[in-house]
């Protein structure tokens, strides 16, 4: 009876362990595996294209007995999904050959020694934007490529603006953008008119796409998160600049031109007639809402220095430093972001292109919408701050915003700025140990 | 034969091998197949409860960084020195502290006013029993996404409805100061069924004969729910107060759901900061000790609470 006893434990002992075992790295019919996990679900267009895309690298390399296996794994919401999945990955070892990352966390992969350079495997990197070279660098390393760039910029209801009386050819563009006060004489304008905010700025996102908005307003102000060097943020992000950036958008609530409650899908439906939103929506527009029609205008910039600031960045390919196969996992990479998945990936998601060469085609190609937001990152495209500590600082900023907005009880931005800063500085003394 | 025992004046004799063994041998035998059919579950327990329980209690006490793990290393009481001097930490608690004090009394009230009307015998409290308690068997973030939707200013029921009867539509879970007071009602509305089918039975245990004596006697209603019903439901009370006050303490989902701790971390919980920290920051070494201090606490306050209820019995 003992004996069996033990003999049963034993052998679910020994099930659990085998289940825990890493997989192959080759397959049955004995090609090289290289595994890629994307953080897209595999019915959604961006997927579909990551799908073709690694049919086709395939279909290529057939003969050199190779074949690269994707993954989706959706990310929700707030970071979870895809990011929890590839933290678990790490404390066991799991992670697959090639992995996607939003570009700010590309520094802090990089020094944990999580991804590997690639600068021994992608010998042509002319041909990238000046932008993703940046996104996917640390301290002087390439480690990530760009699979698609992006931007955001104010959406308006053409019709909307012409009712309450607005001349469509005086409205800014990237050669000549407004300032924040011109912008707000606009927003007066059309909320006399409709008596609603005049732009959705999405301000009850409570994700990252704050940080990817809002910071260029800090920027345009001449102020900065983070030291250039990543190390500093009390004395860099609570100064003055900041402070005047704040007060525009608190401003902004103040008057009743924007709000931190929006209607949902408000401009789409024609209620607000403006929406701060990125180049994503026009993909958006085109599939839901084409009744409305609409144009895209620049950031507005601050009055004192008059200087375009517009985001960049978006998600990347990167290799792990893990990965068995490193030569494989780097044509990979470099297949996964190259002329032709570049081409593809615009055309369907209108995602901003990453090289020089899609570039061209793209301009004749992009409506002037999208073409407007191409210049707009072309001229004035500056990348969120790298630093180990992303998590926490990008948290930090978006709870500045969330403060700031509660104009009533946060009357003195610079304390709220103060003590964001301090929160940030902790974050980052400690990543940096 | 060996003498084995004396039962009365007889002297009992058994073989050896035999009866005494034989029921020796049946106690072994249903304790193996008792322990059989606990393995796989105390299996999982020790893998994925206890293990980790105990792994979270050494990394407490280390920095560990999830990003580097090999420069993990010992930093004694490093972590719950800066806990104190963390104002989001502090928040959090007195977020949670002001979850449980509000919510007990919410939903052991209405559980008990449900349960005391549904005490009769007609026919329709089987359906108001299920329509009660189906929220408890909803899932967490199904709910709080259904009162997301019902809450939201702009185009939110509630709102629509205090709008047409004249009452200014309320910011709810936008506001600092109405946040947490909403997540409390929606966490009592959610839980309260279950609390009353545990009401309901304890009602149900007291004889009616007890009732009719009272009212012989002359008592009222409001007397006999004083001086009979809620004494004879104390058992049932305690219980209902001790497992709505843990669950109380481990509130996160609702909040991750409905605010992310907003608006201005008035929503922020313990056990939502432990997994930001851990998860989100990848401060594993940090959110352990979190976890620990808050486990600890927990631990003292239902140890407090027995001390009382049995210092009350006495």
């Amino acid at each position: 009876m003992k004996k069996w006893f033990l003999v049963g434990i034993s052998l679910l002992l020994i099930l659990a362990v085998a289940g825990c075992s890493k997989g192959k790295s080759v397959s049955s019919d004995g090609k090289q595996i290289v595994t890629m996990w994307v953080h897209v679900s595999d019915d959604s267009e961006e997927g579909k294209v990551y799908k073709k895309r690694v049919d086709d690298f395939n279909k290529k390399y057939e003969s050199k007995n190779v074949k690269a296996k994707i993954e989706f794994i959706p990310r929700s919401g707030n970071g979870g999904g895809y990011e929890d999945k590839v933290n678990a990955a790490l404390t066991t070892d799991t992670l697959p050959d090639v992995i996607t990352l939003d570009g700010p966390n590309t520094a802090a992969y990089a020094k944990s020694g999580i991804i590997a350079p690639l600068d021994d495997y992608v010998k042509d990197q002319d041909d990238l934007l000046p932008s993703i070279k940046q996104q996917g660098t640390y301290k002087d390393k390439l480690y990530a490529i760009g699979a698609s760039e992006s931007s955001v910029g104010i959406y308006y209801n053409k019709k909307m603006l012409q009712d309450a009386g607005v001349d469509l050819n005086t409205l800014p563009t990237v050669d000549n953008p407004w300032t924040w006060d011109q912008f707000m004489a606009l927003c007066k304008t059309l909320k006399e008119k409709y008596n609603k905010p005049a732009i959705d700025m999405q301000l009850q996102s409570k994700d990252e796409m704050l940080t990817y908005a809002l910071t260029p307003f800090v920027w345009s102000a001449g102020g900065e998160i983070l030291s250039k060097d990543g190390t500093k943020a009390e004395g860099v992000f609570n100064k003055k600049p900041s402070v005047e950036a704040m007060t525009f958008i608190q401003t902004m609530l103040k008057e009743g031109y924007t709000t931190r409650t929006p209607v949902k899908q408000a401009f789409e439906t024609e209620k607000y007639p403006m929406k701060f939103s990125g180049v994503w929506t026009v993909t958006d527009m085109e599939t839901n809402f084409q009744k409305v029609d609409y144009g895209v205008m620049p950031y507005p910039v601050s009055p004192k220095t008059k200087e375009l600031v517009s985001p960049s960045g978006s998600w990347q390919f990167a290799m792990t430093q893990k990965s068995e196969n490193k030569e494989w996992s780097a044509k990979l990479v470099d297949w996964m972001t190259n002329k032709d998945s570049n081409l593809e990936l615009s055309r369907t998601i209108a995602a901003l292109p990453v090289r020089y060469s899609s570039e061209k085609v793209l301009t004749k190609e992009f409506s002037d919408q999208m073409n407007v937001f191409m210049k707009q990152l072309k001229e004035s495209g500056h990348a969120r701050p790298v630093t180990p500590a992303y998590p926490q600082v990008t948290r930090a900023f978006q709870q500045t915003i969330d403060d700031i907005s509660f104009y009533d009880q946060n009357k003195n931005i610079k304390k709220v700025l103060d003590t964001r800063a301090t929160e940030m500085q902790a974050a980052i003394d400690k990543a940096n140990r | 034969m060996i003498k084995t025992g004396l039962k009365g004046s007889k002297t009992v004799y058994t073989f050896p091998g035999t009866e005494k063994e034989a029921k020796n041998r049946i106690k072994w035998r249903e304790n193996v197949v008792a322990y059989t059919f606990l393995g796989p579950a105390l299996l999982l327990l020790l893998l994925f409860l206890i293990i980790p329980a105990i792994m979270s209690v050494y990394y407490a006490f280390t920095d560990y960084y999830l990003l580097t793990p090999d420069t993990r290393k010992f930093v004694g009481l490093d972590n719950f020195i800066n806990l104190f001097k963390d104002p989001i930490f502090l928040k959090s608690l007195a977020n949670t502290l002001k979850f449980v004090v509000w919510v007990i009394p919410l939903q052991i009230g209405a559980a008990l006013g449900l349960a005391l009307l549904l005490n009769k015998q007609r026919k329709a409290n089987t359906f108001f029993k299920v329509a009660y308690f189906s929220p408890v068997v909803m899932s967490l973030v199904v709910i709080s996404v259904l009162w997301l939707y019902l809450l939201n200013p702009n185009e939110g029921i509630i709102n629509n409805v205090l709008t047409y009867f004249g009452v200014s539509a309320q910011p709810f879970l936008t506001s600092p100061k109405q946040a947490m007071f909403t997540i409390v009602f929606v966490s009592a509305w959610q839980g309260a069924g279950f609390q009353m089918l545990i009401f309901l039975a304890g009602l149900q245990n007291i004889p009616g004969d007890v009732y009719e004596a009272a009212q012989l006697d002359g008592m009222n209603k409001w007397q006999r729910f004083i001086y009979i019903t809620l004494p004879l439901l104390k058992p049932t009370s305690i219980f209902i107060f001790i497992t709505t006050l843990i669950g109380a303490f481990k509130l996160l989902v609702q909040p991750m759901v409905m605010t992310q701790g907003g608006p201005v971390n008035s929503t922020m919980t313990v056990v939502y900061y432990i997994y930001q920290t851990g998860f989100t920051d990848r401060m594993v070494g940090y959110a352990s000790s979190i976890a620990l201090l808050f486990g600890t606490i927990i631990g003292l306050v239902t140890l407090a609470q027995r001390k009382l209820v049995k210092e009350e019995d006495d």
